[in-house]
């Protein structure tokens, strides 16, 4: 071979290293993880194209219950960026992170938004003439007010910027532009609601997802469980429940979509109410279900709840 | 009651136990027991495996295999050449209040319930309920555990059919159960239908040739059968099996022996002499095969450290296996040798998992391996008197209430809820008859 031919070889070969170099870095995004599908949407909403997106609880499924894959340890080894609900919604969480190794930043999305404790999650132990209280824990369903999902929003936006400098501006943009979506859906979801009879605004569901629903937006929802679906309802639990929807008027009764609806279709049954739909409480549908996003899913159960509770 | 603990003496400060004692917080406590039954003796020891000190040692009717249940509030001592299963309390409880759990400690405990039958071996536990299945007789006795330590058990029975070397089930309203081989029911089982509580079955039989071994991780189960595995899940309250069929990257071989992991969902199980395979049913590509220096004795799944299993092979070595990297990262080497050659049931190594510890059970030197689970490294050893064989793990860190403070403490900050169960189920017997 001549000298100048190599050197041609040489050179060609070099432009297909930068080349490949280049498409490579191009295209490494920032690696994301989200627990569970309804901040998988945040993520995707802000992140757009620029992230790589493993949601470790998918549609449908539940988190309070989810077990983890040794797939969800490897993604979460990857992970730049490692996004939470917190308040010990994930109890799978904590021991995923540690088998994980991961040294990505751990988010808890719920920092900085409104909490509420569990009203009835306070409780004594008695040791002879000593009582011991211990206070009610967290409700971690915060994302089911929109003003809290905005915070969720505002705290993924800057965790990204953190992560990802040179995304900082289109994060920041996406970010702006659905916070906007979010103050429409929350007027909508508040008129949805508002257009109910004021004396009709109470409905059953299967577990406590609920109360920062109620608290935005003036529904009561009675539970046979609590704010976990990991223990199940007693036969008191049930019988109390039966009381209060005919103490309060409930006026429906809503399966949810993570939970077996046989113990609400039970309930509805001895209230003598029908089964009034579905609720998405704490993951999206499956894609081509009707709560695939969040907006979707607030969209969803503000019609659907208005609609039930409204009628007679 | 049981007999007091006389000969037993500890050799070395077990450093590693120790260490897994410190309370992070002042109204926290940890507590680990370590219950050891003998390859010959009836007798079952249980050990503090924080202070490394012998608790109590109690009298059975013959060697066991030891089981402990989910919530570890219960030790099952399974005595197949006996016919008798007996229940201990272990005396450590957890009271789960959502964002923390408290701990109850007392004196462990043979709690009178005994469930007798001919030749009790699969033993297994759905959601509180076990099933204790007596192969001289094909026919499962099912009780509760709340009742099986309160000392009075109420025993609903399902018959298999015929004799054989079978195992059921309970599964909510539904009982799992083996279909003994048709031709020879001294075969292994042929696969497992479902039953009602009438004893019809319902759906087809689920096939499995050479059914032997069942394991449970999360919401999932499995058996294990010459061809692959059955998945069961549940589907609306009712059992739904699935079978997994082998890669067929997968050299010839079957597994006989599963266990399940603790924090992540997967299996491990035996497949062929020198390896171990991981199974994720929910991948793609389900089985992976870890090749094993020599030949494999035992293993066991970390239900602290989720990442990590521990497999035993004859040269005396222990392996950590990462489960995450499907391979061998450590290696340790412990007793003796310990060779597979000879009858299945000769006196081998076992391992469970007490806190921070990895305890091996080296019955022909009658003492235990303390191995510590982060640094790898062997901190002590406790001697056991006889044979120390079959070995289980109880224990977790909780909250406990201090009388002097009469108010309320502050929860906000993460406690531990390491109390879970390891799944010994550890006869890993050789059906190549
Ligand atoms: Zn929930
Ligand atoms: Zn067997």
């Amino acid at each position: 071979m001549s000298r100048a031919r190599k050197l041609a070889l040489v050179a060609g070969l070099t432009l297909l290293w930068l080349q490949l170099l280049f498409t490579v870095q191009a295209e490494e995004r920032l690696k994301v993880v989200a627990t569970f599908s309804i901040i998988g949407d945040f993520a995707q909403q802000v992140g757009g194209e620029r992230i790589e997106l493993h949601t470790i609880v998918g549609p449908n499924a539940d988190a309070h219950v989810y077990e983890p894959r040794p797939a969800d340890a490897m993604a979460l080894a990857r992970a730049d960026v490692v996004l939470t609900n917190g308040l010990m919604f994930e109890g799978f969480l904590t021991r995923l992170i540690e088998a994980s190794g991961t040294t990505g930043k751990t988010i808890a999305l719920t920092e900085g938004a409104d909490i509420l404790r569990d009203p009835e999650g306070g409780h004594y132990h008695f040791y002879g003439d000593h009582a011991v209280f211990h206070e009610a824990p967290f409700d971690p369903h915060a994302w089911q007010s929109v003003a809290n999902a905005k915070v969720y929003v505002e705290n993924i936006a800057s965790a990204f910027c953190e992560a990802d400098e040179n995304g900082c501006p289109l994060y920041t943009q996406n970010a702006i532009a659905y916070l906007a979506i979010l103050d429409d859906l929350h007027k909508e979801v508040g008129q949805a609601i508002a257009a109910i009879p004021e004396g009709r605004r109470v409905a059953v569901v299967s577990h406590h997802a609920f109360r920062y629903f109620e608290d935005e937006y003036g529904v009561v929802f009675l539970a046979p469980q609590g704010l976990s679906t990991e223990a199940e309802a007693t036969a008191a639990d049930v019988a109390s429940l039966i009381d209060g929807i005919r103490e309060q008027r409930a006026a429906g009764v809503f399966a949810e979509n993570i939970s077996n609806p046989r113990l609400v279709e039970q309930i509805a049954d001895e209230a003598g109410l029908t089964l009034g739909g579905t609720l998405y409480s704490d993951a999206l549908s499956a894609p081509d279900g009707p709560a695939s996003t969040y907006v979707e899913l607030m969209r969803h159960n503000a019609t659907t709840l208005s609609r039930v509770l409204a009628s007679d | 009651m049981g007999r007091k603990p006389l000969s037993l003496t500890i050799s070395l400060l077990v450093a590693g136990l120790a260490s897994g004692s410190a309370q992070a917080h002042d109204d926290e406590a940890t507590a680990w027991r370590l219950f050891i039954a003998d390859h010959s003796e009836p007798v079952v020891h249980v050990f503090d495996a924080v202070e490394g000190k012998p608790l109590a040692s109690f009298d059975i009717h013959g060697p066991a295999s030891l089981y402990r249940s989910h919530n570890g509030e219960a030790v099952f001592a399974v005595q197949g050449s006996s016919d008798v299963v007996t229940a201990m309390a272990t005396g450590i409880a957890f009271h789960d209040h959502g964002d923390h759990a408290d701990i109850e400690i007392g004196e462990p405990r043979l709690t009178g319930t005994e469930i007798e039958g001919e030749y009790p071996v699969h033993f297994v536990e759905h959601q509180g309920h076990w099933a204790a299945f007596f192969d001289k007789e094909g026919v499962a006795r099912i009780f509760r555990e709340r009742d099986a330590l309160a000392g009075s058990v109420e025993i609903r029975e399902v018959d298999a059919g015929v004799p054989h070397h079978g195992v059921v089930v309970p599964y909510g309203d539904y009982d799992l159960v083996s279909e003994p081989h048709p031709e020879d029911p001294s075969n292994l089982p042929i696969g497992i239908r479902v039953q009602d509580r009438d004893g019809n079955q319902v759906g087809d039989l689920a096939e499995c040739p050479d059914l032997h071994g069942e394991a449970a991780t999360g919401n999932l189960m499995a058996f294990a059968c010459a061809t692959g595995l059955l998945i069961v899940r549940s589907s609306e309250g009712e059992p739904a099996i699935e079978h997994l069929p082998y890669a067929d990257t997968l050299p010839e071989g079957k597994a006989t022996t599963l266990v399940g992991g603790r924090g992540l969902q997967y299996f491990l199980g035996n497949y062929g002499p020198s390896s171990v395979v991981l199974i994720d049913p929910s991948e793609e590509e389900a089985f992976r095969l870890i090749q094993l220096p020599t030949r494999r004795v035992h293993f066991a799944v970390d239900p602290i450290r989720a990442r990590y299993a521990y497999v035993f092979t004859e040269d005396g070595q222990l392996h950590q296996l990462d489960v995450l990297g499907g391979e061998i990262t450590q290696s340790l080497r412990l007793t003796g040798p310990y060779s597979m050659d000879g009858h299945w049931r000769d006196p081998r190594p076992r391992v469970t998992v007490a806190g921070e510890s990895v305890v091996v059970t080296d019955p022909l030197e009658g003492k235990l391996h303390l191995v510590d689970a982060a640094s790898f490294e062997k901190t002590g050893e406790l001697e056991v008197e006889d044979t120390p064989f079959s070995i289980v793990a109880v224990g977790g860190t909780g909250v406990v209430h201090d009388h002097d403070h009469g108010h309320g403490h502050d929860h906000d900050h993460d406690h531990d809820h390491d109390h879970d169960h390891d799944h010994d189920h550890d006869h890993d017997h050789d059906h190549s008859h």
